[in-house]
This record gives C-alpha cells, sequence and structure tokens, in this order.
C-alpha cells in the first residue's frame, strides 16, 4: 500500500518535472514573498517600540519605517499575483498533460480492454479523478511551498530575535506534523473508497442516463433511482468519513499551535519581566513581534498538514488515473512492420482458433482462403461467430493460434494502420461522431473536396435527405442531435466507405435499417464497388449473397459449408435450409 | 440557488450548529488578544508573574475549549455537506428521470453525465468549506472590528473603512468569475463528451485510424477547457494581493494613528498593540478566505449548472386514467409530429384504427416517420397536431405508469443493461416468476442463449456486449413479452435475426398475444404481410393503408418493395 502510495507520488513528481522552469520562478518569488512577508512585522515591531508613551513617541522616524513597510507591501502582492498565475499555469498544464496522456493511451488500449471495463468508470478517471487531482495540486503548490519557506524563515527570524524563546517553538510545533501524518495514513484508505464508490456511480450514471430512452420506454424509473440511490447512499457514507477523519487535522494542530502561543508567551513575558532594567532588556515590542512570528510560524503547519490530507485525497485520484495511462497497450506494431499498400486482396486463414475466455471456445481450427477480388458471403444463426469473424480479420483480436496473411503477410507484421485503412467497414451498429455530416463522411478521407463528398453521398443515395436537412451537409450530428434516424446514420456510413473505395470491404448487416428499396440501389451500387474488391458481407438476407463467390455457412464458430449459392443449394444442408425456410410461403 | 436550499431541510440542525460551533471558537480567538494586552500591561508591566502564568493557562484553556469546538463544527459541516449532496444527487437523478424524449433530446447526455457527478463535487466541496469557514472569516473580520471600537473609537474607524472594501473586492472578483467557471464547466463536458464518444465507438475510429484525429480533437478541446481554467485563475489569483495590499495599508495608518495618539496620551502602547493584533487576525483570515472563496465561486458556477436541469421540467402532463382494457382499440386521427427544432414534420395526417387483437405493420423507406410514428404511442413524444385515442381516451389522460405500463416495446437499438438476464427481464415487471420469465424468453426465440449462458443468473455486461446482435434483440423481445402488454411494439426489432428465426419468433409472438395489439415495423414486407393492416410511410404521410392484398393491388411503392424481396426470388426457386 505504501510502496503504491510512493510510486503515484514519484510519477507524480515526474510530471511536475516538466515544468521545471517554471517551478523554479515559483520558488524564487516565494522566497520572496516569505522574506518580505516577514520583513514588513519587524518595521511594524520597530515602529511599535517607538510609541512609548506620552510625549514620547518619534512620528518622523515612524512614518519613514511605515513607507518602507507599504512599498514592501505593494511589491509583495505583485509577486504574490505573479506566483499565483504561474502555480496556476503549472497545476492546469499538468492536469492537461495528464488527460491528454490519459486519452492517446485508451486510442491505443487493445479493444478487449474497452470492451470488457464499464466506460462509466474510464470516464469518470479521465473527468472527475483528475479534477481533483488539481484540487489537491493546486493546494499543494500555493500552500506547501511558501509553507515550508515561512516556516524556515520565521525560525530564522525567532532565532535572532531570542533563540531561547524560539528553542520552545522549535521543539513543540513538529507535534502537529506528526498528528497531520497519523491522521493521514489512516484516511487516504478512506479517500480510496470514496474515488473508487465515485467511478462506480459515474459507471451506473452513464449507463443509465446514456440510454434513458430505454428506461422510460419500461417505466423503469424507480428501479433505476433505486440502484442509484443504493450507490449514492454508500458514497455518502464514504464521503463523510473521508471528509470527516481528514478534517481533524487542521483543529487538532490549531490545538497545538495554541500551546505553542501560550508557551511563547509565558516564557516571553517572564524574560521581558526578568530583564526589566538590565542593559539589553527584552521588549514588550520584541514580544508582540515574537508572538506574531509565532502565528506566522505555526499557520504554515496547520497549511501543511491541510495539504496533507488534500494530498491523501489527490493521490488516491492520481493512482487511479496512472492505472490507466499504464494499462498496457496493444501490442504496438514491429518496427519492421510491413506498411499494406495497393494489396491485391489475397486473404488466406490458416489453422486459426480464437476466443474472447479460455473457458469458452468459439473458433477453432479455422482455415480459408480467398483469391484476390472474390466475394465473400458469410451467413449463419446469430451467435455463429461472423462478427468474431470480422474482429479478427480488422484485428481488433488477434488470433489466438494460427495466422490470418493478406498478400502472403502474417497480419501481425502489418502495421495496424495500413491493413485497416485497406479495409473499408460498415457495420449494422451505425456510429457517427460529434460533427456535421460532412465531417462524419469525410472520416476517412479529411481531404476529400465537397464534390467528392458529395459523389460519394449520392452513391449511398443519402444525398437527397442530408440536402434535406436543416443545415445540408453542415448540419450537425452525434451525441444528442440524434434527429437522424437508423436507416440515414446507415447511409452516412456508406458513404463514408463509398468515398475511401479501399481495395478490401467488410460490409457487417450494412443495409439492416434500410429499406429495401434503397437497399437494392445501395447493393447496386456496392456490387460496382466490388469489382475487383476483395469483400466480405454478412447478411441475413440471402438474396443480397447469392452472387457472392463463396459462402461461408458458419455455425458454432466454425464453417460447416463453404461453396457457391448454386452449389449450396444442391448439396441440401444448412443453407438450403436457411434459403427455403426465408423463401417459404407460410 | 433556491431550488437547491430545500435539499438543506433535512441538514438545518447541522448546517445551523456547524457554523455557529465555528463562531465560538472564532470568538475564543478573538479573546485571545485581550488576553496578551493584559499579560502585557499588567503582567510584564507590574512584574506580576502569578498574573502571567494565570494568562497563559488562560490562554491553554480557550486552545482545548476551541478543539472540541472546532471538531463538533467539522463532524456537522461535513455531515450537512454530504448529506445535502447526496439528496441533490438523489433528486437530480429523479428529475432527470421525469424528463421526456424532447428535453433529452435537446439537454444531452454528456452534460446531464457532468452535472451528476463533477458538478455535484465541486457541490459538496464548496459547501463543506462554506460550512466551516464562510460564517467563521466574516465573523472574524466584523468581529474584530468591533473589538477595535471598544479600544478606541478614533482608530477603529480604519476598521470601518478598510473591511466594506474588502467586501467590495471579494464579492467584486466572485460575481466576475462565476460565469467564467461555468464555461469551464461547459468545457469540460465537451472533454467528457469526446471520451465517452471515443469509448462507444472504439471500432469505427480504428477501422478508419482516426486515433490520430480523435487525440488531436481531444487535445484540442482540452486546451480550450485549460485556457480558460488558466483565465479564470488569473482573475480569482487577484483576491489575495489585493486584499493583502489593503489590510497592510489599514495596518501602516492605523499604527501612524495610533502613535499620535499615543503621544497625546489618548492610547496606550498595549492598546496598538491589541489593534494590530485585530488586523493581523483580519489578514490571517482573508488569506484563508481566498481559497474558500475560489471553492464557493465554482461551487456556485457549478450548482448553477444543476438548478438548470431542475427548471428543465417535463413539457409532459399526465392524467390519472389506467389503461385497463384497450376497448376500441387506438385510434390515430389526423396525427402530425414536428420534432422541436427540426424544420419538417417527421409525421403528416396520420389517421388508422388499430383494434384490439390486430397486428399492424409498418413499412416505408428510410427516414420515412416509422418510428417517429410508433414513438407517439407511449407517448415518448406529444402529436403535434391531430389526437390520439386508445380505449375511447385521450392518451394525454392515462396517468405515465398506467401508459407504460400496458405497453410493451423493442427499441430499434437493442439494449441490455449490466446485471443478470433475470435483472434484465424484470425490468418488463417487477413480479415475474422465473416461470413467467421463461415463458416469454421461449416465445422470443431466447431459450438457447440462457442455456448456452448458463441459466438466468448469468451476467449480462453493460450494453448486453458479452452478447451477439441477434442474441440481444431476442432478449430486449422477451423483456417486453415479460410485461404480458396490451399493446407491443417491435421497432426492426428482428434486424440482426436470420430470416428463419423471424419467421418463427412472428408466430410464436402471433400465437401467444391473442388480445395484444401488435405494432410491427419492419423493412422487410414477410415480416408485415401476414398484418391485419399495413400502413405504408413515405415522407411522413400514410401513402397507403390496407391488408397485403389490397396494397399489392393498390400501391406501386408496396409492389415494388414486396417484388424486391420476393418477386424474382420466386422465379428462380422454381
Amino acid at each position: 500500500m505504501n510502496n503504491k502510495k510512493s510510486s503515484t507520488l514519484s510519477k507524480v513528481l515526474s510530471y511536475i518535472g516538466r515544468y521545471k522552469f517554471l517551478m523554479l520562478v515559483s520558488a524564487l518569488l516565494a522566497i520572496g514573498i516569505v522574506a518580505l512577508t516577514l520583513y514588513v512585522p519587524i518595521l511594524i515591531g520597530d515602529s511599535i517600540d517607538l510609541i512609548i508613551g506620552k510625549d514620547n513617541v518619534d512620528l518622523a522616524a515612524i512614518a519613514k519605517l511605515l513607507i518602507t513597510a507599504g512599498i514592501m507591501v505593494v511589491i509583495t502582492a505583485v509577486m504574490q499575483w505573479i506566483m499565483s498565475s504561474i502555480n496556476n499555469k503549472i497545476t492546469y498544464h499538468i492536469v492537461r498533460d495528464m488527460r491528454n496522456e490519459a486519452f492517446s493511451r485508451l486510442e491505443r488500449l487493445p479493444i478487449s480492454y474497452i470492451d470488457s471495463n464499464s466506460k462509466g468508470d474510464i470516464v469518470s478517471r479521465i473527468i472527475s479523478d483528475v479534477d481533483q487531482f488539481a484540487d489537491g495540486l493546486l493546494l499543494g503548490f500555493t500552500q506547501l511551498f511558501t509553507g515550508v519557506l515561512t516556516i524556515v524563515g520565521t525560525l530564522l527570524f525567532m532565532l535572532f530575535i531570542n533563540w531561547k524563546i524560539a528553542l520552545v517553538v522549535v521543539v513543540l510545533t513538529p507535534i502537529s506534523l506528526v498528528i497531520a501524518r497519523f491522521i493521514g495514513t489512516r484516511t487516504h484508505s478512506m479517500f480510496t473508497l470514496r474515488s473508487k464508490t465515485n467511478g462506480e456511480q459515474t459507471a451506473n450514471i452513464d449507463e443509465t442516463l446514456g440510454n434513458q430512452k430505454v428506461v422510460i420506454a419500461f417505466s423503469h424509473e424507480d428501479e433505476a433511482l433505486e440502484r442509484f440511490g443504493e450507490i449514492n447512499a454508500r458514497l455518502e457514507k464514504a464521503s463523510l468519513k473521508a471528509i470527516f477523519f481528514s478534517s481533524l487535522v487542521n483543529p487538532t494542530t490549531r490545538f497545538v499551535n495554541n500551546i505553542v502561543y501560550a508557551a511563547v508567551a509565558l516564557t516571553g513575558a517572564f524574560a521581558a519581566v526578568m530583564t526589566a532594567g538590565a542593559s539589553v532588556p527584552f521588549t514588550v515590542g520584541q514580544l508582540s513581534c515574537l508572538l506574531s512570528y509565532t502565528n506566522q510560524y505555526t499557520k504554515p503547519f496547520n497549511e501543511i498538514s491541510g495539504v496533507v490530507t488534500e494530498f491523501q485525497n489527490a493521490l488516491a485520484c492520481a493512482g487511479r488515473i496512472f492505472e490507466l495511462i499504464e494499462q498496457e497497450r496493444e501490442i504496438p506494431d514491429a518496427p519492421d512492420a510491413l506498411v499494406l499498400t495497393d494489396p491485391s486482396g489475397e486473404i488466406k486463414i490458416t489453422d486459426a482458433s480464437f476466443s474472447y475466455t479460455p473457458e469458452k471456445k468459439l473458433i477453432e481450427h479455422l482455415d480459408l482462403s480467398v483469391a484476390a477480388g472474390k466475394r465473400v458471403a458469410i451467413v449463419g444463426p446469430t451467435g455463429c461467430g461472423k462478427t468474431t469473424f470480422i474482429n479478427l480479420l480488422m484485428r481488433f483480436y488477434d488470433v489466438n493460434s494460427g495466422k490470418i496473411e493478406v498478400d502472403g503477410t502474417d497480419i501481425r507484421n502489418i502495421t495496424r494502420d495500413s491493413l485497416r485503412g485497406n479495409f473499408g467497414m460498415v457495420l449494422q451498429e451505425t456510429w457517427l461522431i460529434g460533427g456535421t455530416v460532412r465531417d462524419n463522411i469525410a472520416m476517412g478521407r479529411p481531404d476529400a473536396t465537397d464534390e467528392e463528398i458529395k459523389n460519394a453521398a449520392k452513391l449511398a443515395h443519402a444525398h437527397s435527405f442530408i440536402k434535406r436537412l436543416s443545415n445540408g451537409y453542415d448540419t450537425i450530428i452525434g451525441d444528442s442531435g440524434g434527429s437522424l434516424s437508423a436507416g440515414q446514420r446507415q447511409l452516412i456510413c456508406i458513404a463514408r466507405v463509398m468515398l475511401t473505395l479501399p481495395p478490401m470491404l467488410i460490409l457487417d448487416e450494412a443495409t439492416s435499417s434500410i429499406d429495401t428499396r434503397t437497399e437494392i440501389k445501395i447493393q447496386e451500387a456496392f456490387s460496382k464497388m466490388m469489382v475487383g474488391r476483395t469483400s466480405f458481407v454478412v447478411a441475413h438476407r440471402l438474396s443480397t449473397i447469392k452472387n457472392s463467390d463463396i459462402i461461408l455457412v458458419m455455425k458454432d464458430g466454425n464453417i460447416i459449408e463453404q461453396g457457391s449459392h448454386k452449389e449450396l443449394l444442391r448439396r441440401g444442408g444448412f443453407y438450403r435450409e436457411l434459403y427455403d425456410s426465408q423463401f417459404a410461403k407460410t | 440557488m433556491k431550488k437547491l436550499a430545500k435539499f438543506l431541510k433535512g441538514y438545518i440542525p447541522e448546517t445551523i450548529l456547524g457554523p455557529l460551533f465555528k463562531l465560538l471558537e472564532a470568538s475564543l480567538e478573538l479573546i485571545v488578544p485581550l488576553v496578551i494586552a493584559g499579560l502585557i500591561d499588567n503582567g510584564i508591566g507590574k512584574s506580576d508573574k502569578p498574573y502571567i502564568i494565570k494568562m497563559c493557562l488562560l490562554l491553554v484553556l480557550l486552545g482545548a475549549v476551541g478543539l472540541a469546538f472546532s471538531v463538533t463544527a467539522q463532524y456537522f459541516a461535513a455531515k450537512a455537506s454530504c448529506g445535502f449532496v447526496s439528496k441533490m444527487r438523489y433528486s437530480l437523478f429523479e428529475h432527470i428521470q421525469t424528463l421526456s424524449y424532447t428535453e433529452l433530446d435537446t439537454i444531452g447526455t454528456s452534460t446531464l453525465i457532468t452535472r451528476m457527478t463533477n458538478d455535484s463535487n465541486q457541490v459538496q466541496t464548496g459547501l463543506n468549506l462554506t460550512l466551516r469557514l464562510l460564517l467563521r472569516s466574516p465573523f472574524v473580520v466584523f468581529g474584530a472590528m468591533i473589538m477595535a471600537f471598544t479600544i478606541d473609537v478614533k482608530s477603529a474607524l480604519t476598521f470601518a473603512v478598510v473591511i466594506p472594501l474588502l467586501c467590495v473586492v471579494v464579492f467584486g472578483i466572485m460575481l466576475a468569475s462565476i460565469p467564467l467557471y461555468k464555461k469551464v464547466q461547459s468545457r469540460l463536458d465537451g472533454v467528457l463528451g469526446k471520451t465517452r464518444e471515443n469509448l462507444h465507438g472504439v471500432r469505427v475510429i480504428r477501422a478508419f485510424c482516426q486515433e490520430d484525429e480523435q487525440i488531436e480533437e481531444f487535445e484540442r478541446r482540452n486546451e480550450a477547457l485549460t485556457d480558460m481554467q488558466k483565465f479564470v485563475g488569473k482573475i480569482s489569483a487577484l483576491m489575495n494581493p489585493i486584499t493583502y495590499i489593503l489590510i497592510n495599508v489599514a495596518t501602516l495608518v492605523l499604527i501612524y494613528t495610533g502613535a499620535v495618539q499615543v503621544k497625546h496620551g489618548s492610547l496606550t502602547q498595549g492598546e496598538v498593540v491589541a489593534l494590530y493584533n485585530y488586523m493581523a487576525q483580519i489578514l490571517v483570515e482573508l488569506v484563508k478566505m481566498a481559497n474558500l472563496i475560489i471553492s464557493i465561486t465554482k461551487a456556485l458556477a457549478s450548482a448553477g449548472r444543476i438548478q438548470s436541469v431542475f427548471e428543465t421540467s417535463s413539457t409532459m402532463t399526465y392524467g390519472d386514467a389506467e389503461l385497463s382494457d384497450l376497448g376500441d382499440g387506438i385510434v390515430f386521427d389526423g396525427v402530425s409530429l414536428r420534432y422541436s427544432g427540426a424544420a419538417e414534420a417527421s409525421v403528416q395526417n396520420i389517421s388508422f384504427t388499430a383494434k384490439k387483437g390486430e397486428t399492424i405493420g409498418i413499412i416505408g423507406g428510410t427516414g420515412s416517420g416509422k418510428s417517429s410514428l410508433i414513438n407517439l404511442i407511449p407517448r415518448f413524444y406529444d402529436a403535434t397536431e391531430g389526437k390520439i385515442l386508445i380505449g375511447g381516451k385521450r392518451i394525454s389522460e392515462y396517468s405515465k405508469d398506467g401508459l407504460r405500463e400496458a405497453i410493451g416495446i423493442v427499441p430499434q437499438k437493442a439494449v441490455l443493461f449490466s446485471g443478470t438476464i433475470r435483472e434484465n427481464m424484470l425490468w418488463g415487471n417487477g413480479n415475474a416468476t422465473d416461470e413467467e420469465i421463461m415463458r416469454a424468453i421461449e416465445i422470443a426465440q431466447g431459450a438457447s442463449i440462457v442455456a448456452d449462458k448458463g441459466g438466468l443468473d448469468a451476467h449480462i455486461e453493460q450494453g448486453g456486449k458479452n452478447l451477439s446482435g441477434g442474441q440481444r434483440q431476442r432478449l430486449t423481445i422477451a423483456r417486453a413479452l415479460v410485461k404480458k402488454p396490451k399493446i407491443l411494439i417491435l421497432d426492426d426489432s428482428a434486424s440482426a435475426l436470420d430470416y428463419a428465426t423471424d419467421a418463427t419468433l412472428r408466430s410464436s409472438i402471433a400465437k401467444n398475444t391473442e388480445d395484444t395489439t401488435v405494432f410491427i415495423v419492419s423493412q422487410r414486407a414477410s415480416s408485415i404481410m401476414h398484418a391485419d393492416k399495413i400502413i405504408l410511410l413515405d415522407d411522413g404521410e400514410a401513402a397507403a393503408i390496407g391488408t397485403h392484398e389490397e396494397l399489392l393491388a393498390t400501391s406501386d411503392i408496396y409492389r415494388e418493395i414486396y417484388e424486391t424481396q420476393f418477386g424474382r426470388e420466386e422465379d428462380e426457386n422454381e
């Protein structure tokens, strides 16, 4: 536990290390500020010493001292502002860096990680945890630095004024740090629990609100609320515990400070009484100065102890962020990995086996050879492994054994980008990015001209409806502006592929939400596009795949039949059964 | 903030006692300079050692009592703030549950999530600090001023001048930064939105090798957030230096005027020290408060955002009728629907009647308004024109639950929730027995899925991603059937099923739901051709309504659809 904490700390420090120069400036400013803030009370103490009694006041000297103090105050204030701005900058830049890193890691994680982790929890790490970390960090910067310096500085000044009394302060005050540490280590686990519960709640919120329409449709509001309420109650408990116990630090250290204060007053007063009339008396001015130093000296202890607890929380959050940032990325492309350019599209699968979980075998010993430019159709009952097959082709997942080759090269030796870039993919589940219709179509080729985009949309039969949208191609779609129907979204996804014209195609139920008349027109466009391109088509409507060169009939992860439409019909096997059921007159 | 204040109701003792104990503690601190003044003037002045010891013990005693007060205050503050936010978050969630589709469309999911999570956390931190410190600081400040008046009215005037100035600075900076913090939060929405988008669209992004572009876009949004944070940070950072200058200048003035008075004999040295100490206390408080004010400002900005969700209330009102019998069935009379913000109506002037037990097929081109039409039946949206009657009553006369409980809907997008299969099935009817659930799953042709996954207790992951598309669809159909609905709506919900399963599914539904009015939206003519009535939609309007045979005879569009799916196939089949 402690080890993990310290390693999180050293990682945080490495982020801070990037801003060495700014840190240095901030530290120098802090030294200046502390020195001046400490110097001002001396000037004031001196002036008080000049106020002795009736008709015994040197007003001119006092004025001079006070004007000097005034100038110091203004300089301090300016430095304070610059330092705060720099601290803000460092903090927010560190936070920005962490978020950026977390996000780019997200883009490189194996899909299996994203498939198997709660999306809301990941969101919570990138948003809430980073934010809480920022709060803690900023507090640390603003208070830790000046705090430590103030302690050192005040100590020096106090030693200078009266070392015996200063000694009293030095011996007593660290008690507060011991207390802060004691409480801090005990609250770390409370903060971790709170962060974890917070993540759990975000996951619940993400899932429920993300599908709020289904919740409404099933009048499931009460049950959803109940489930939320349960987590919410746990979060309340965890927060209360973490907040209350960590907040004990402040009053207890303040109590220690009060004792120190009393001790200084006692020793100081005795010193004053005893040295009264001596050649070097301990003056009342010096005592008031010492008391004010004691206040200034103990205050940072108070603040630092506050920072210590706040930091427990920040570290707990940082730990969760680092967990994400350090998640193992997908195996990077080998340095000598092939960049696939203009492949002919010959695909060979040899003895490939794959399963998502070792307990449940899915694809076993699959062999398949597809000549360049052929059309392959995959049919089979739901859950037979069609989607998994596509996951493997696109390298969303890697085979457990055996291999898949494109143009004679194992796809694991091809860069992912070039492999995927050579496949055009349209899935049944449409996904649009938040942005304009144009952005969405041009996704695979951001440099496409308006003319090309329009042509692609026409080929996908999307142009006519896009034209009628409120802002045409500039209409914003995505997240909540989802006024498009499922079919229209699918048409936009098809236009994307029509624009890139990749050498290999994957169409997984690409037209499932589109009406049959439009579908036929799109099929024609696809047919034209498929000439000379190796293509994989998953479809339930057997009519759309009849003309394929090879039809693979899959069941339970295996190819049980393969051949052309006519051959398979003649064979009278599973395909024949499917075909008959589809066109049987009921 | 009125709407939010009510969540403090259950915590009135805590919200009062917390700051009160804080005040008691603070007032103890105010006594300290008096004790010190006595110590200097009486103790040192008269060399009275026992008096000095007594005074120092008094200081320790004050500290101990202060500790007790403070711990009590912290506890109440933590309890009230955690309780408040927990209640507020619960109510917010509850409130979001009452919003209808229209409001959800306008607000958007990402921002609702930030408001539920990040904004709520900000409010919690802000409130906790407020209860702990906010009252304390002004109390110390004004208390110090009053104590100064008791010492010397003339000198205390300095306090009377500087304190209002401090207020102006503090509130001015707060007012200036609240809108800026709101902007920070809305940029955070953008960052959150991008993150969610990438989690949900990971396959497409990777397929199009968009990772780098997405990272770039994320960094752009993140940079915009950072810029805003830095900007507002600079403004908030003004608070400390400005207050520092004000207080110190006041201190200097105080000492000079004090010196003049001492010279004239109207003030003692000890009194000047006491006045100076009061000023120093104000400074200490303000430094503490500067950080607090930033948290409070953030909290206020977040509270405003939360409040605005509370202020968005559902545009729908419900009656109290229960839907016990369909009676004359469902009647659409000249119904149109135009989504808010849309230029054109999605559904235009539709009239038809669906009797009890009938099956209605809805077919039409992409974007012709099929889903919009059926979304009107459970009142997800209100018709903008015309009226809809169910069982002889206008749809708006039914209570929300009364209506929704009578309708089973299977949405186009098959969504399941994390939990067991049984938990998902209970969405349809919380009291269903295992037998009833299995019965529904069998009708939906899903028995093999349950057997395959290992029973009703098998775990389903978020979104049902450990199931294939077809498996998800069959389970979502089962979920609707568990309700034993009077109206069943299948919105293109068999698209991922192969034709054989689809056909078995339909006949099994038909067999088992005799009194149920079934609406089937589909692209497949085979799915709807046996319906009692088919509504053919074209561009939001009903191009034709009738049976399969009637439409074949009268509608060119329908015939074309049918032929594209059947005609030529049959020829070849022979």
